[in-house]
């Protein structure tokens, strides 16, 4: 029952820190007016942020799973 | 909108933050909301404003001329020339001063706007990986199609009662005969000669 649990808390780590990552290049994306900023949302921040999103459903996930019935 | 999105996307950072060093918050009913609505709902929201205000952003004039390549057609828009097309659209109005470009060269087809971003990224591409076309030298692929310009004249009077018009109507219409290339209004973005032409200044 616990090593999921931690699992998902560390999950919940990573999906936070990947989803700062994502929101601090999109403001800088916005700031900044050039071609290529499109090219740094659409690839590499709306990236982050969708992955982000996935492993804190995943954290999500992990913990509403139903126990093992071997642990 | 650009205000109320940072400000978004700072708190959505602020609770992003919170759980990066305090995940074990989450163990109460109350913050697993937050968590919720930090780490799903508001990046997603994110998400879809960012991905909004680029589109939008992607029409302006000002963003199609930052490429250097585009500089000269941008410039083209100030040739103080009635007969050229683009400049007289633009100085008058005919089309939205901060959406010169989208609006003559936008697809308005179905997948129009997907088709627009694909060939936006293919000169991205051309610009800063391959070799930078000269500006002299681009075509539209295919030519520009009359339905770029019946997308707006269609219909209106002054364009429906010219006699020339309505004449060779049909065939402008199947594309038969085009606009730009029939001999009626072929000064288009003459990128070559920009350097004899005189220039409109707003200003004075």
């Amino acid at each position: 029952m616990k090593a999921p649990k931690i699992n998902s808390l560390r999950l919940l780590q990573i999906s936070s820190g990947i989803l700062i990552l994502g929101l601090i290049l999109e403001v800088v994306t916005l700031l900044w007016f050039h071609p290529l900023s499109f090219v740094l949302f659409a690839f590499v921040a709306a990236a982050l942020i969708g992955l982000g999103i996935l492993i804190y459903l995943a954290a999500l996930a992990l913990v509403a799973a139903p126990p093992d019935r071997q642990s | 909108m650009i205000g109320a999105l940072i400000c978004q996307i700072v708190l959505s950072i602020a609770l992003a933050t919170i759980f990066l060093f305090r995940p074990s918050l989450t163990s109460g009913t109350g913050w697993k909301i937050v968590a919720f609505i930090g780490l799903c709902v508001l990046p997603a929201l994110c998400l879809i404003g960012g991905m909004n205000l680029h589109v939008q952003r992607s029409e302006t004039t000002r963003f199609c001329t930052s490429c250097h390549v585009m500089v000269p057609y941008g410039r083209s828009l100030a040739i103080d020339d009635a007969a050229h097309l683009p400049a007289q659209h633009f100085q008058n109005h005919r089309v939205p001063a901060d959406k010169a470009c989208y609006s003559c060269h936008a697809d308005y087809g179905i997948y129009g706007p997907l088709n627009d971003k694909m060939r936006g990224l293919t000169r991205l591409y051309l610009q800063y990986v391959s070799t930078a076309p000269d500006p002299a030298a681009i075509r539209i692929p295919g030519g520009f199609k009359n339905a770029q310009c019946l997308h707006c004249h269609q219909g209106a009077r002054s364009f429906e009662e010219n006699p020339i018009h309505t004449a060779m109507m049909d065939s402008l219409k199947s594309e038969q005969v085009s606009c730009l290339g029939s001999g009626c209004h072929d000064a288009a973005h003459d990128i070559a000669n920009l350097s004899h032409q005189k220039f409109w200044n707003p200003g004075k």
